[in-house]
């Protein structure tokens, strides 16, 4: 197409209207060639054909009206001027159209070829423009991604080297160390390890910001990972005569989280709160139900230390924010912890905020989603509005060869349940979350709402592909068995009369988790008779 | 065996001389090399009992080097451990499916890496100088 020559495509149902239209757009513009239909569903296959250089679009169409026009169009057609052709009486919906993203809004009966043309002109021109900036903010912000991975990776080359000399120093493989020197290296690795983390975060923030941070949620027990973190951070506090303590509600449900992300949150905000509290201060860790908010559960960090300003509350989960008072504090690091806390918990879809009286200290909180079964299984085993007919639960097993197991098993196991996610029906089965903390031992567990006879090809693929990657690295060994769930059954799909579909699915999920329980009993039991007692499965209560 | 033989490739000669000074003080004999070829050569020659490979290498990536290593009859069973100081996201896994055992970021923990390689060679007898716990 020859470039100087526009393209309109006409949407327009009234054919007096469309006519004049024509007329009005060949006056003002030489070049210009129309196209015109009379239906959404046309257009919208026309605008798959091929894309105009702007669309004319008439809100009320024989098979759409008002804004479910103008939004239909703009998804088809994103990059393409829309201007909307309005009646004297809904300029109000016109309006609305121009803050979704349509480019302008003509007003039927006042429309001279002149203003004709130059609203086209200015809505080609606004696009373009509009795209140019957007395609220029993704290049800077995938430069300053790929800048970022770059420096990383130039910044921890020498800093290597420097760990590895001093570490050749300390351990005394360059001669005898005096205890003076000992201290002094001491201090060089230690920064080490903090430039080290810096870099850490620098990447991972990135991550955050351009999407890619991932969370794997486990079914876990939050009071476990609380203790692993206060175990990893009570050193620290004990440096600054610090107490640091717990208060976990015993009956504290189970959480749907990503254990390890988790736990980075909470030695972050344990960090936190011990670098702006006095000695002699505490910290405390806590985690509780509410009564208002019963799908959450709220785990705090509260401090004794100099407490927040208002202002700085607003700001300080920003990204590279930086408290302007904290002077006593000489290595406040890159400003990036709590920005990455707060991308952590939003993956989670929990909420994380801070209380504080200044003066006083401060309390972080965030919240993580209960682990509901009968949530999960619910958009799988209902289907027509019942309960599916037949249920069958999968057991993966996989185990590391070798004892104590080599090496990389948690990239394995981690591989092995992206692919079992491969094996299985999306919309029929469900892949568990596993239980616990990441552990040598994994069992995953499948519901699948099928019979065991036809559970058996499923059985096969997972054994075929799971076989492949445990045989890949010759370091895994893989066990798959399957059982019927038997749910007591007064009517045909094992449902009671008067029962509610919820009250199913409730019973279903107990049914599994009876069975899953059971299941890892006999293990427990089994590892025990064997004289080894192996941790064979990690359930709920223990943390690696 | 007495005395594991471990290949070092890294084209950074300052870490070089840092891994052959612990890995000698761990009793193990060590050959090095600074570049993705003269890897190749080096293992097939001094037939190591274990690699220790650098990512980022001239003359042939450690991607290359796996893949060549993997190709060769006589190399393909040694055990590979990448030392990288690359971003483990994307490099991890493809360098895990090109047949190394274990990926480890830059700067590792010497404790942890010497566990690694105790379990990678199990007939090996460790630390003639004892490394503080």
């Amino acid at each position: 197409m020859d470039p100087q020559t526009t393209s309109v495509l006409l949407i327009e149902d009234n054919p007096g209207d469309a006519d004049l239209m024509r007329l009005r757009l060949v006056e003002g513009h030489s070049s210009v060639k129309v196209r015109c239909v009379q239906r959404l569903s046309d257009a919208l296959s026309a605008l798959s054909r091929e894309q105009p250089s702007l669309v004319l679009l008439d809100l009320n169409l024989p098979d759409s009206r008002g804004a479910e026009t103008f939004r239909k169009v703009l998804e088809k057609a994103p990059n393409v001027p829309v201007v909307v052709i309005s009646g004297q009486d809904d300029e109000a919906l016109a309006i609305k159209a121009v803050n979704q993203g349509v480019q302008d809004y003509l007003i039927k009966g006042d429309i001279t070829s002149k203003h004709l043309e130059r609203t086209i002109r200015y809505a080609v021109e606004r696009q373009a423009l509009l795209r140019s900036i957007e395609m220029a903010q993704k290049q800077r912000l995938e430069f300053k991604n790929q800048f970022l991975s770059h420096i990383s990776h130039e910044l921890r080359t020498p800093l290597t080297c420097i760990h590895q000399y001093a570490t050749l120093l300390s351990d005394g493989l360059a001669g005898p160390v005096s205890p003076d020197q000992a201290d002094h290296l001491k201090t060089i690795l230690k920064s080490v390890n903090q430039l080290h983390a810096m870099i850490r975060d620098l990447l991972e923030a990135t991550r955050a910001e351009s999407g890619k941070m991932r969370v794997e949620p486990r079914c876990i027990a939050i009071g476990d990972l609380i203790q692993q973190a206060i175990a990893m951070m009570t050193p620290t506090a004990q440096e600054k005569h610090i107490g640091l303590e717990a208060g976990v509600d015993k009956r504290i449900p189970l959480v749907y989280a990503d254990p390890d992300r988790i736990l980075e949150v909470l030695i972050n905000l344990i960090d936190n709160s011990i670098k702006f509290t006095p000695q002699e201060g505490s910290v405390v860790v806590r985690a509780c139900m509410t009564e208002t908010d019963a799908g959450f559960v709220y785990c705090s960090v509260s401090d004794t230390g100099r407490g927040i300003s208002p202002e700085a509350k607003m700001l300080i989960f920003e990204r590279l924010y930086q408290d302007p008072d904290a002077v006593d504090n000489n290595r406040s690091g890159l400003g990036l912890g709590l920005f990455i806390c707060r991308e952590i918990v939003r993956l989670h879809e929990g909420k994380i905020w801070v209380t504080s009286e200044p003066g006083h200290g401060s309390t972080f909180t965030f919240t993580l989603p209960v682990y509901s079964l009968p949530k999960l299984l619910s958009p799988v085993v209902i289907w027509q509005n019942r309960l599916r007919p037949a249920f069958v639960l999968v057991r993966v097993q996989l185990k590391p060869v070798t004892n104590p197991p080599q090496g990389n098993w948690r990239d394995l196991w981690q591989q092995c349940l992206d692919t079992l996610r491969h094996c299985v029906y999306l919309d029929k089965d469900l892949v568990l979350p596993p239980l616990g903390s990441p552990g040598p031992d994994e069992t995953f567990f499948v519901v699948a709402c099928t019979d065991m006879q036809r559970s058996e090809i499923m059985i096969t693929r997972i054994r075929e592909q799971l076989g492949k990657i445990a045989g890949l690295h010759g370091k895994g060994t893989l066990a798959v068995s399957a059982a019927p769930i038997e749910l007591p059954r007064a009517e045909p799909g094992g449902s009671f009369p008067g029962e509610s579909l919820d009250e199913q699915v409730e019973r279903l999920a107990a049914r599994i988790a009876e069975m899953i329980v059971g299941n890892m009993e006999k293990q427990k039991s089994a590892a025990r008779s064997n004289g080894k007692p192996r941790q064979s499965v990690i359930h709920k209560g223990d943390v690696q | 065996m007495t005395k594991p033989k471990i290949l070092v490739v890294d084209d950074d000669p300052d870490l070089l001389r840092a891994m052959r000074l612990r890995l000698r003080a761990n009793n193990c004999e060590i050959a090095t090399a600074a570049d993705g070829y003269s890897a190749i050569a080096t293992a097939q020659k001094e037939r190591p009992d274990l690699i220790i490979l650098d990512l980022g290498l001239p003359a042939g990536d450690g991607f290359a080097v796996l893949e060549r290593l993997q190709n060769n009859n006589q190399l393909a069973g040694i055990p590979v451990i990448v030392l990288s100081a690359r971003d483990p996201q994307g490099n991890e896994e493809r360098a895990l499916k090109a047949g190394a055992s274990m990926f480890f970021q830059k700067p590792v923990d010497n404790e942890e890496l010497m566990n690694v390689i105790r379990v990678t060679l199990p007939q090996w007898h460790p630390a003639v100088v004892p490394l503080p716990s």
